[in-house]
């Protein structure tokens, strides 16, 4: 496994490492400081995340997107007060677009942004098992917690199948209440009732079949597949750690 | 050598908590009641009983999850793993067993291993290896043994080749083989089976089966199966219990010879008989007697050929319904279209020529194409069913059946014009206009109750109509008493046992007088007595004149029931005549991988009786008496 493949890095550490990097980027008034963990983020993910298609695009152009998007919308929602001390770059009728307006946009979307990158170094490589069991090895998490977790996820699909069957259920019957939030509001609390039986059945159901299987018969468990901590993730983190002292520092010399 | 038991009942008795009107709390009767029994290595136990009796509850106890995780009061002792591990050295080993009242469930797990009925309610991780894995990691196993016996286990049930498959992807019967696995990957000594198959449509029962055959057959353990299809399990058990009503042992024997000696008591309790059985049952009434009785399809084609000489079948009789059924264009196209024609990925049939317009058509259905996402549910169904039908709608998992029933009844919307319904278009139609012509009932009666009282929930779908309370109070009794819920009528509907739910669910969908009722399989999940209950209840809306369309995969319900069968296939009709004509077609059967019942099975080998060779339901054969 290469050491160049984020995949091959311990999971808690790539959720945990990239966390003083995110405060510090969600702490900067500058634009350099978010501008900077994006972008390394961002060639981490291109060069180490082994990313395609959609995601290989998405990751690429998304977060463009959202920087433009909020530029745009806090050029136009900032209060003018605010601002009026900046460059008119427009005006439009009542309206004037103020330079600050835009900066300020730009800089929030540049922080949001590069938080967004910085989770997805452990989002897009990373596989949730894996960070279960991790958890459960190197963070000394209950192992009873993280199979409540993965037999949550499992309900998930259900959920929405029987939530979608609900509704063609009520709607055949003529449950019509109108239109508007409270309407739907009381139809969605009329499909509760339903929902919630089934699933309580369906949990208590799957509790038994895991009991039945020998689940908690002991302290703890076989885990057939070890999730290692190597050297590798101690590089990871002490670069991401770095990474707080060094932008700051370097934007600041920008 | 000493044959040890592996499983010990002693006097055991359960009763559950019940809440009486006030909500107060006391112990119900007990169900089971005083059972003793063991069970001793290589045993294929059957238990049997009529509903309610007690069985499952008492496989509950087998592993302590009775008394200690579900909180029923236990009397008597249950006693597991008494077996000797080491042959040289038996009377210094304890050989008393665990106590699974107070020996952990976990820890039982080593013991006991257990199959549940629901599939889904028993997959925890997202691998199929993982998940055999799951029950040895949690006794503490070193991992190399764990994959070994995963493997094993796999490799036993067929699915070693698709471990890394996601449960999810795997077909009903192949969960359960999955589930199969898991228990044999705890390699216990006692496996208990609690209604392995009955969420299972016929292929999947089969391939369960089948897996349970291979696995039973080195009888190396002791298995306790709760199963109600009796004519797939008769020929895998070994011994039969047998509780009665009030959960107490009536009969403890020899599988075949239990069955064959008390086949009229099990009747007089409510337990179902093999088809073949039930068919020989019926045949003596007639002066016909077959012995010993036969239990498989195979027996019973044998013994009907050693008889020189048969009585003719009995004609079935002209309802208004059959008769219409001969004016209909579903006959016309039966001829029209070979069987050969009839199958494949070629276009659906069409019919030919000029046909007269049928006497009334309930339901129309011109080009019905349906997609979801990318895939293509229904392509190019043409469709008619005549008033006062009752058509069966069977087919493999995934071909469209439940989609088709909900585009008859409006409840997905379609391309306008593709589905007339008693003159309505559903999708055009006002949905509380449509309601007085069209019923649903969904699979799983909980999705559609919308009230808190029974005769709330009766009366709902009149007073959305804004039709006077009286009207609305006198309907809404009328029907309590039809349904027998007049009982029940302010009890929560979420409170009432399976059968009653199902009842309810039907009744809610009648309120309204419509004229065809649509029905996504009604049997789903329900043992043999609520079905019966609930195909009674249809057989009677059917002699009213109601046009019923049941989805279903019970195939005796088809023959039994419907005067007409339509088969899809990838979402198309890939057949379409009176169950006799589908069952008689062997090519069709098997590309839509349905399974004719019992009875037509033996039917078919007879040799010395061609004149039979058209049986599919117990009302055709001969009788004294009328059926009644």
């Amino acid at each position: 496994m290469s050491v160049l493949s984020l995949r091959t890095y311990n999971p808690v550490v790539k959720v945990l490492a990239p966390v003083p990097a995110m405060i510090v980027s969600i702490g900067s008034r500058d634009l350099w400081t978010p501008a900077l963990f994006g972008a390394v983020a961002l060639v981490m993910l291109l060069v180490s995340g082994g990313l395609r298609g959609r995601t290989l695009l998405a990751v690429l152009f998304g977060p463009v997107l959202l920087v433009a998007v909020m530029t745009v919308s806090f050029g136009v929602w900032t209060d003018p007060a605010r601002v009026d001390h900046t460059i008119a770059l427009a005006t439009l009728g009542p309206f004037t677009l103020w330079s600050g307006a835009l900066e300020i946009g730009l800089a929030t979307g540049l922080r949001v942004a590069s938080v967004v990158l910085l989770a997805l170094l452990a989002g897009l490589t990373t596989d949730g098992p894996d960070l279960v069991r991790s958890m459960i090895s190197h963070l000394r998490m209950p192992y009873r917690i993280g199979y409540a977790g993965f037999a949550a996820i499992r309900f998930v699909p259900r959920f929405r199948s029987d939530l979608e069957i609900i509704r063609l259920a009520h709607r055949v019957r003529g449950v019509d209440g109108g239109r508007g939030p409270l309407a739907t509001g009381r139809r969605y609390s009329g499909y509760a009732v339903p929902l919630l039986a089934g699933a309580i059945r369906h949990g208590d159901r799957v509790s038994l079949a895991m009991e039945a299987r020998g689940f908690g018969a002991h302290r703890t468990r076989t885990e057939r597949r070890h999730v290692p901590l190597r050297a590798r993730d101690a590089v990871l983190a002490t670069w991401l750690l770095a990474l707080c002292y060094l932008v700051p520092h370097l934007s600041g010399a920008l | 050598m000493r044959m040890r038991a592996l499983l010990h009942l002693d006097g055991v008795s359960v009763r559950h908590e019940i809440h009486d009107d006030l909500g107060d709390a006391a112990w119900g009767p007990p169900r089971p009641r005083n059972v003793t029994a063991s069970l001793t290595a290589g045993e294929v136990v059957l238990l049997l009983g009529p509903s309610g009796c007690g069985k499952s509850t008492l496989t509950l106890t087998v592993n302590g999850l009775i008394p200690q995780v579900i909180g029923s009061h236990l009397d008597g002792t249950v006693t597991v793993g008494a077996h000797d591990t080491c042959a040289h050295d038996t009377d210094a080993l304890d050989t008393r067993g665990l106590d699974t009242r107070d020996t952990p469930v976990p820890r039982l797990a080593a013991e006991v291993a257990m199959v549940f009925q629901d599939p889904d309610a028993q997959i925890v991780t997202a691998t199929v290896l993982d998940e055999v894995c799951f029950g040895p990691e949690n006794l503490l196993l070193p991992a190399a043994e764990v994959l070994e016996r995963a493997e094993e286990a796999l490799r036993r049930v067929g699915l070693w080749e698709r471990r890394h498959d996601d449960p999810a992807v795997l077909s009903g019967g192949g969960r359960q083989r999955l589930a199969i696995a898991c228990a044999l990957a705890l390699r216990t000594p006692l496996l208990v089976l609690d209604e392995p198959t009955a969420n299972l449509d016929p292929a999947g029962v089969e391939e369960v089966f089948r897996t349970l055959r291979e696995v039973t057959a080195g009888r190396d353990r002791a298995v306790l199966l709760v199963e109600h299809n009796l004519d797939a399990a008769i020929d895998l058990v070994d011994r039969v219990i047998v509780l009665d009503a009030a959960g107490r042992v009536v009969l403890d024997g020899p599988a075949r010879r239990t069955l064959a000696e008390h086949a009229g008591k099990l009747v007089e309790l409510g337990v179902w008989l093999p088809a073949a059985a039930s068919a020989a049952l019926r045949l003596r009434a007639a002066g016909i007697t077959l012995d010993p009785l036969p239990l498989t399809p195979a027996e019973l084609a044998t013994a009907l050929d050693a008889i020189t000489e048969l009585p003719a079948l009995r004609q079935r009789e002209a309802t208004p319904a059959s008769q219409q059924r001969e004016a209909t264009p579903a006959s016309q196209q039966r001829e029209a279209t070979p069987a050969p024609q009839r199958r494949g990925a070629g276009p659906a049939p069409r019919r030919r020529g000029a046909r007269s317009a049928p006497e009334r058509t309930a339901i129309g259905v011109r080009g019905l194409s349906v997609t979801r996402g990318s895939a293509r549910v229904l392509a190019d169904v043409d469709l008619d069913i005549g008033a006062g039908e009752f058509v069966a709608v069977v087919g493999p998992n995934g071909a469209g059946k439940t989609t088709l029933a909900q585009a008859l009844a409006g409840v997905i919307t379609t391309r306008r014009g593709a589905v007339t319904v008693d003159g309505l278009d559903p999708v055009t139609a006002d949905p509380r206009m449509l309601a007085e012509r069209v019923g649903f009932v969904f699979q799983n009666p909980e999705h559609q109750f919308i009230t808190s009282r029974v005769e709330d929930e009766l009366g709902y779908g009149l007073r959305v109509r804004k039709l006077p309370d009286d009207r609305v109070a006198a309907r809404v009794g009328d029907l309590l008493d039809r349904l027998g819920l007049r009982e029940l009528r302010t009890v929560h509907p979420f409170l009432l046992s399976g059968g009653q739910k199902r009842r309810l669910s039907v009744g809610a969908a009648l309120v309204t007088r419509p004229h065809v009722l649509v029905l996504d399989e009604p049997t789903f999940g329900q043992d043999a007595e609520r079905a019966a209950e609930l195909l009674a209840l249809l057989d009677g809306l059917h002699s009213d004149g109601t046009t019923v369309v049941v989805v279903s995969h019970d195939m005796t319900l088809v023959a039994e029931h419907a005067t007409r069968v339509v088969v899809l296939g990838a979402g198309r009709v890939i057949g379409d005549g009176t169950p006799d004509e589908i069952y008689a077609d062997a090519d069709l059967l098997a590309a839509a991988d349905l399974r004719p019942p019992p009875l037509a099975r033996a039917a078919r080998a007879l040799v010395n009786h061609p004149g039979w060779h058209g049986l599919t339901r117990l009302a055709d054969l001969p009788a004294l008496a009328p059926a009644p």
